[in-house]
């Protein structure tokens, strides 16, 4: 801290731009007009430096870290010597620093007696943004033109005033442009507050200190951020896992490969040896793949660095370019969560080599999207979004949660009557399915399963999930956890569907998703009976599964644990046993890898 | 009537006993809260108040009270056995959730313990559509079977709470008389009772949550009148609830749900009555004791409410949009954001070389360093006997003796040297920081709603809020302070000026613009009903209720809703015309921007607050004991920053300032030290309150 005169007013500054960036995303949140920003709460707040360096973040989203330091650069290399007071920026082209066309980013400049002093920024998820597939989202999109309005650094308010021509391009081009711009309206808002704000704390501190505050507060988390690497044994190690398949190539798995090197107080993220970027729209931006490296290291680290620039410097993350992990123009990308998730999963899965005691198994592999749109009976658009998400693997110290929302995102759910009331949507069930998690020493989370009936004439339903085919992997001993399913017609024919899909439903129709269950972590051998009997008991595992898996045998009937049984059970599953298990395993019975080579996936395309 | 008016608050270390007449003669106790039953604790507290003071049991009129028994009951998870009965399909939204977790990045995340275990989650095929239109009937069989299931386990109270039954309760009625036939004399309740509106983890928690400790709270309010009854007291009693009004004893005991914040609430309303008192409309009341700080906002003349809140959350640094802590309630509450800054929490530095304060904190054991308990770490407490803030021989008069040079060598060897400061700079860092840590509470009540503190005076209580109020308010840009007397004791006080009142709400969803105006009146009408009966049912004339009317409405699509109050006359089309209008504007102050007028306007919730308002009950505005006078010792250095450094400063009591005075000054009191900083005046009102104004 060697410029800084007043250590204190350093500490007071810091704290006030933090609670800013915070207020602006309270901001959105209540003036929200859709449950995506409301409860999924996918949207980001920030304060940067006139140079577009993010000071601080407001807490919302982990899959944003790092998004938009990308998105205001390309604003600044496009418009500098045109950059005013008063202006305000919009953009979201995923090839020009956004992240997926539905994420609009808006910028706002603040001005000091005439000199750029810092940005207020704000990107949120908007409910629609045109193209072929209502919500924008759609996993089987082939090329970002169908995916909806792109739209390159432009400014939305030129001194001032509304750029109509902008506006009227918006309008036209989205399904829904009232909920649309009243979402807009709200992120205006947002910057409005941070710039008001930041001016006054400015105008407290005086231009020159602030703007040396402002780079200490960056140094300051790189210090905090780099102490805690030191902490970490040094080491290398990598992981892989494959994502089932990106909705267009069905069946044709997709290789994530990453190598984390970590020394000193520096670590790299190496993604060389994912897959070639695919025809679907799960392709990552380089953004997204940093924000997966970010929120894996950030969960291991104790949590206490602020989120702003400063974190990325002691971190580096490669990715060949035409990877799933770094897209190139034209592939398409709405659906990148799905692969931001895994890569979360993978780069977990790499650090858990490294250090074991602050491991997870892998997680449900984060959330099913659901869109539903079409029109009412009187041409009215309706589009429903919901991401759900809920279950974690097991980790060192407890079981993997269950009914909780990804590391990845952190979000909440939409209320299932108010969905119903405002769509013609029905969900008839919504709860936990039993049998499902991995087996473990702490096992992983249950999952939920969720039907959906359509009351609309007739509306598009589209899915997006995953590992439905490759199994959240256990650490340690542990199981995989069941993979997830989709179905049509639960309650009647039952049909088995593919992990994404889009298709045409009508009234009455019903769609069940049902979440992969988390994987474990260590042998299920030495889990409590105890546990294991609150869950039978619980019905979240059978008696029968209990005696298979864990060994122990309950009485249901004086619910107790049959501590003989259970003792006989366990030396016989024991006995049966062979090998060594490995440190990660692909499912019930051990550590046999499920994976094609890279040669035979190769060979099939 | 000469007769005594009674608060008894139950606080964490201390329960506060309050007796005050119409003449203003004030008698207190503080006994200890470490008691195996609080309702013996009080009555016998009382009992040694009317010998020593010579009052008799049947001079009391009435007894106000607020309790921790709720709260308590759930935060160690001591609340009763219940069994819960849901709709088929939908046996774990007690458990799902919200989905959300309060942090992120936290590995060791563990989410709390549904109240009901899973096995004694049962469902019934039964299903009602958003309309209120019954799609698959519920049959008695069924219900009973359901009942008699949870019944076979053994539970102590049920829950019920079906989908979509705030738009027709049919099914959880059936289900009530199932449980009445099957299970007589058993505690239960059902949503639509509870909380008729939509949104079904936010019923069924709160459902959960009453049925949960509606058996020990019932069974405390029975044994508090049986002991009063035991002593010849026959006052009744009556309940803080958690959004500031007062319940009787018998609706608390059904409806527990509404006292979980009995506490936190009487200071606020003792806030709001020092305010009124004073003639001030707008306060922030800043409530700060060893842990925490607490502040909320009372904005003309009227408290602001959260429509939901968590218990057992733990406290949420500044903002408060990562929710999913704790067991959330949809009842209404006094707004109040707390952050975890105290007397006792740490001063330390962090590995990224930056001065942090708490959240840890020392706690009563070991204490702050200046205590010699053990203490070796230093705290806020010990930076204000550094900054001579602070008497450094003793507190209390002399009861808590103080060893200043301990906190100023562990201040010196962990906090100064190693940040290049001399020792009073760093202490003044300290407090500084504690000051902006506390600020996000007063903002998250104030701007992050559109509210301007500026305007507001800051009324400080709790042992150190007066000691912080200054240094508060400067750094907010607000220049009056009012500091009430008997800071110790104010929550207790504050039962005193509370009204009966009671909270009735529904869920009607409609556009503004195509409501039926009379249908709309109607249910307004119904929910009025509901709250005169219960007011009447509480002893009051018709005479001495009020109804206030107000909508909770939100622009089509948006989720989050606003409450407006409902404009006077009639509810016809032009008075929801004039309501549009009016959500616009609240939409305008609280967010800074607002939708065109063609946007459509929903309405959500209706919402009555009933109040018993009784001629002159209010408590007497002077007292003939106000405050304890403690014996001053000598002017003493303290320090102000490195700008103005050490200055002398008097020492004086509260009464020695009916001559105002300049700051710099410090005012002692048996139980809080107020601090006038230079350039600051202070002068005491004919209440007895310390009126500050700080300069520039």
């Amino acid at each position: 801290m060697s410029d800084i005169k007043d250590p204190i007013a350093f500490e007071l500054f810091k704290n006030a731009i933090f609670s800013i960036a915070d207020e602006m995303a309270v901001t959105i949140c209540r003036t929200t007009y859709s449950g995506i920003l409301r409860d999924n709460m996918d949207f980001s707040t920030s304060l940067s430096d006139g140079d577009g360096q993010v000071v601080a973040q407001g807490l919302t989203v982990a899959m944003h870290l790092g998004a938009i330091q990308t998105a205001l650069a390309s604003v600044i290399r496009t418009f500098e010597g045109d950059i005013h007071d008063g202006d305000v920026f919009a953009m979201n082209d995923p090839f020009d620093g956004g992240m997926h066309l539905p994420d609009i980013f808006i910028f706002k400049p603040i001005f000091v007696d005439g000199k750029r002093v810092a940005f207020a920024s704000t990107t949120a998820h908007q409910a629609d943004v045109g193209g072929r597939v209502p919500g924008s989202n759609a996993a089987d999109s082939t090329e970002i033109y169908q995916e909806g309005l792109r739209i390159p650094p432009l400014k939305l308010m030129e001194r001032g005033e509304p750029n109509r021509t902008l506006w009227s391009m918006i309008e036209k081009n989205v399904r829904i442009p009232v909920q649309v711009f009243g979402d807009m309206r709200a992120q205006l808002a947002a910057c409005e507050i941070g710039a008001r704000q930041l001016t006054e704390l400015i105008g407290q501190h005086g231009t020159e200190a602030s703007a040396l505050y402002m780079r200490e507060v960056t140094n300051y988390t790189e210090r905090l951020t780099r102490a805690a690497i030191a902490d970490l044994p040094d080491g290398e190690a990598s992981f892989e896992d494959w994502i089932d398949d990106d909705g267009v190539d069905v069946g044709q798995p997709i290789r994530l490969f990453v190598t984390v090197k970590k020394r000193g107080d520096e670590i790299s993220f190496d993604w060389d040896g994912t897959s070639p970027q695919v025809r679907g729209a799960i392709n990552a931006t380089l953004s997204v793949t940093r924000a997966a490296c970010f929120t894996a290291l950030k969960t291991v680290l104790p949590d206490d660095a602020p989120n702003n620039d400063g974190v990325f410097r002691p971190i580096t993350v490669t990715a060949p370019e035409g990877t799933v992990a770094n897209v190139v123009h034209p592939g398409s990308c709405a659906a990148r969560a799905l692969t931001g998730f895994r890569m979360l999963d993978c780069a977990f899965g790499a650090l858990a080599r490294l250090i074991p005691e602050r491991s997870m198994a892998a997680s449900d592999g984060g959330n099913v999207g659901i869109s539903i749109g079409g029109y009412t009976k009187d041409r009215d658009p309706f589009i429903y979004v919901d991401f759900s998400c809920g279950t974690w693997g097991g980790r060192p110290f407890a079981d993997g949660l269950e009914g909780n929302s990804n590391l990845f995102v952190n979000m909440a759910s939409q209320s299932v009557e108010v969905t119903e009331s405002e769509h013609p949507i029905q969900i008839p069930r919504y709860e936990l399915a039993p049998d499902r998690a991995g087996a473990g020493k702490h096992r992983g989370g249950v999952p939920f399963y969720r039907d959906y009936r359509i009351l609309a004439d007739d509306a598009i339903l589209q899915c997006r999930a995953d590992r439905q085919v490759v199994r959240p992997y256990g650490l340690f001993g542990g199981n995989a956890g069941k993979p997830g399913e989709n179905f049509v017609d639960p309650d009647g024919n039952c049909q088995k569907v593919d992990s994404k899909i889009t298709s045409e439903v009508k009234r009455g129709d019903v769609f069940r998703y049902v979440l992969p269950g988390g994987g474990g972590w260590g042998d299920p051998l030495e889990r409590d009976p105890q546990a294991v009997l609150r869950d039978v008991r619980n019905e979240l595992v059978s008696a029968a599964l209990a005696a298979e898996e864990y060994g122990v045998v309950v009485d249901t009937v004086a619910w107790q644990v049959d501590e003989a049984a259970t003792e006989a059970r366990r030396a016989e599953i024991r006995q049966q046993r062979q090998g060594d298990p490995g440190d990660v395993s692909w499912d019930d019975d051990g550590a046999s890898s499920p994976f094609p080579t890279a040669a035979e996936v190769e060979t099939e395309r | 009537m000469t007769g005594f008016r009674v608060g008894v608050d139950i606080g964490g270390t201390f329960t506060d006993i309050v007796l005050i007449n119409a003449e203003g003669r004030l008698v207190t106790k503080k006994i200890s809260s470490s008691v195996s039953n609080y309702a013996t604790a009080i009555v016998e507290g009382l009992a040694e108040l009317f010998d020593s003071a010579g009052i008799a049991p049947d001079e009391i009129q009435e007894v106000m009270h607020g309790t921790t028994v709720a709260s308590n009951a759930i935060l160690e998870l001591k609340g009763a056995k219940v069994g819960l009965i849901g709709t088929d399909g939908f046996r774990d939204i007690l458990e799902i959730r919200n989905l959300r977790m309060p942090r992120l990045y936290d590995l060791e995340w563990v989410k709390p313990p549904p109240l009901v275990e899973r096995y004694l989650r049962v469902t019934v095929p039964e299903r009602i559509d958003a309309k209120g239109q019954v799609e698959r009937a519920l049959t008695r069989e069924a219900a009973e079977a359901a009942v008699s299931k949870l019944v076979d386990q053994g539970v102590e109270a049920i829950a019920v709470c079906l989908l979509n039954a705030y738009a027709n309760p049919v099914h959880e009625r059936l289900l009530a008389e199932a449980i009445e036939a099957n299970a007589p004399g058993l505690p239960y309740c059902i949503s639509f009772d509870i909380l008729p509106e939509i949104k079904e983890y936010e019923r069924t928690s709160t459902t959960v949550v009453n049925a949960y400790i509606l058996p020990i709270v019932s069974k405390y309010l029975e044994s508090l009148e049986e002991n009063f009854a035991a002593k010849d007291i026959t006052a009744p009693v009556l309940l803080m609830q958690s959004n500031g009004g007062l319940t009787p004893a018998a609706e608390a005991a059904r409806k527990p749900v509404n006292i979980v914040e009995s506490g936190p609430a009487g200071g606020v309303v003792g806030a709001h009555a020092v305010a009124q008192q004073t003639g001030h409309s707008d306060v922030v009341s800043f409530d700060m004791g060893g842990t925490t700080a607490k502040a909320s906002l009372i904005e003309n003349g009227a408290y602001t409410r959260s429509q939901e809140y968590s218990v057992g959350g733990g406290i949420m640094i500044g903002s408060r949009l990562l929710t999913g802590a704790g067991y959330l309630l949809k009842v209404p509450a006094i707004d109040l954001a707390e952050v975890g800054a105290g007397g006792g929490s740490i001063v330390w530095i962090d590995a990224g070389g930056a001065l942090r304060i708490g959240p840890e904190s020392a706690g009563a054991e070991p204490g702050p360093v200046c205590y010699d308990q053990g203490g070796d770490r230093p705290t806020v407490t010990d930076a204000n006997v550094i900054l001579g803030y602070l008497n450094p021989e003793h507190l209390c008069g002399g009861e808590v003796p103080l060893k200043a040079d301990k906190a100023r060598d562990a201040m010196e060897r962990i906090i100064a040297r190693p940040m290049g400061l001399d020792v009073a700079h760093a202490a003044y860092g300290a407090r500084q920081i504690a000051i902006s840590n506390m600020i996000r509470a007063i903002r998250a009540v104030s701007s992050e709603r559109g509210r301007d503190p500026r305007q507001a005076i800051m009324l400080p209580f709790g042992g150190n809020g007066a000691l912080f109020a200054a240094g508060m308010a400067e750094a907010l840009g607000m220049t009056r302070i009012v500091v009430p007397p008997q800071a110790g004791l104010f929550s207790a006080f504050g039962l005193l000026y509370a009204d009966v009142e009671h909270h009735y709400s529904r869920t009607v969803r409609t556009l503004l613009r195509e409501a039926d105006a009379g249908q709309l009146a109607a249910v307004f009408d119904e929910l009025e009903t509901q709250a005169r009966a219960q007011l009447a049912a509480d002893g009051f004339d018709l005479a001495e209720t009020t109804c206030e009317r107000s909508a909770n409405l939100h622009y089509k699509g948006q989720i989050y809703e606003l409450s407006v109050p409902l404009p006077d006359g009639p509810l016809d089309s032009a008075a929801l015309r004039t309501l549009e209008v009016a959500f616009g504007d609240e939409h305008e102050r609280t967010y800074g921007h607002r939708a065109g007028s063609d946007e459509p306007v929903e309405l959500v919730n209706a919402q009555v607050v009933g109040k018993g308002v009784p001629p002159g009950r209010r408590a007497h505005g002077t007292y003939s004991d106000a405050g304890r006078d403690v014996a001053v010792g000598a002017p003493r250095q303290a320090y102000y920053g490195p700008e103005v450094g050490w200055l002398e400063t008097p020492v004086r009591t509260r009464s020695a300032l009916v001559d105002p005075v300049e700051g710099p000054c410090i005012v002692e009191e048996y139980d809080s030290t107020c601090l006038v900083p230079p350039g600051a005046t202070a002068s005491l009102d004919s209440y007895g309150n310390i009126l500050i104004t700080l300069g520039g």
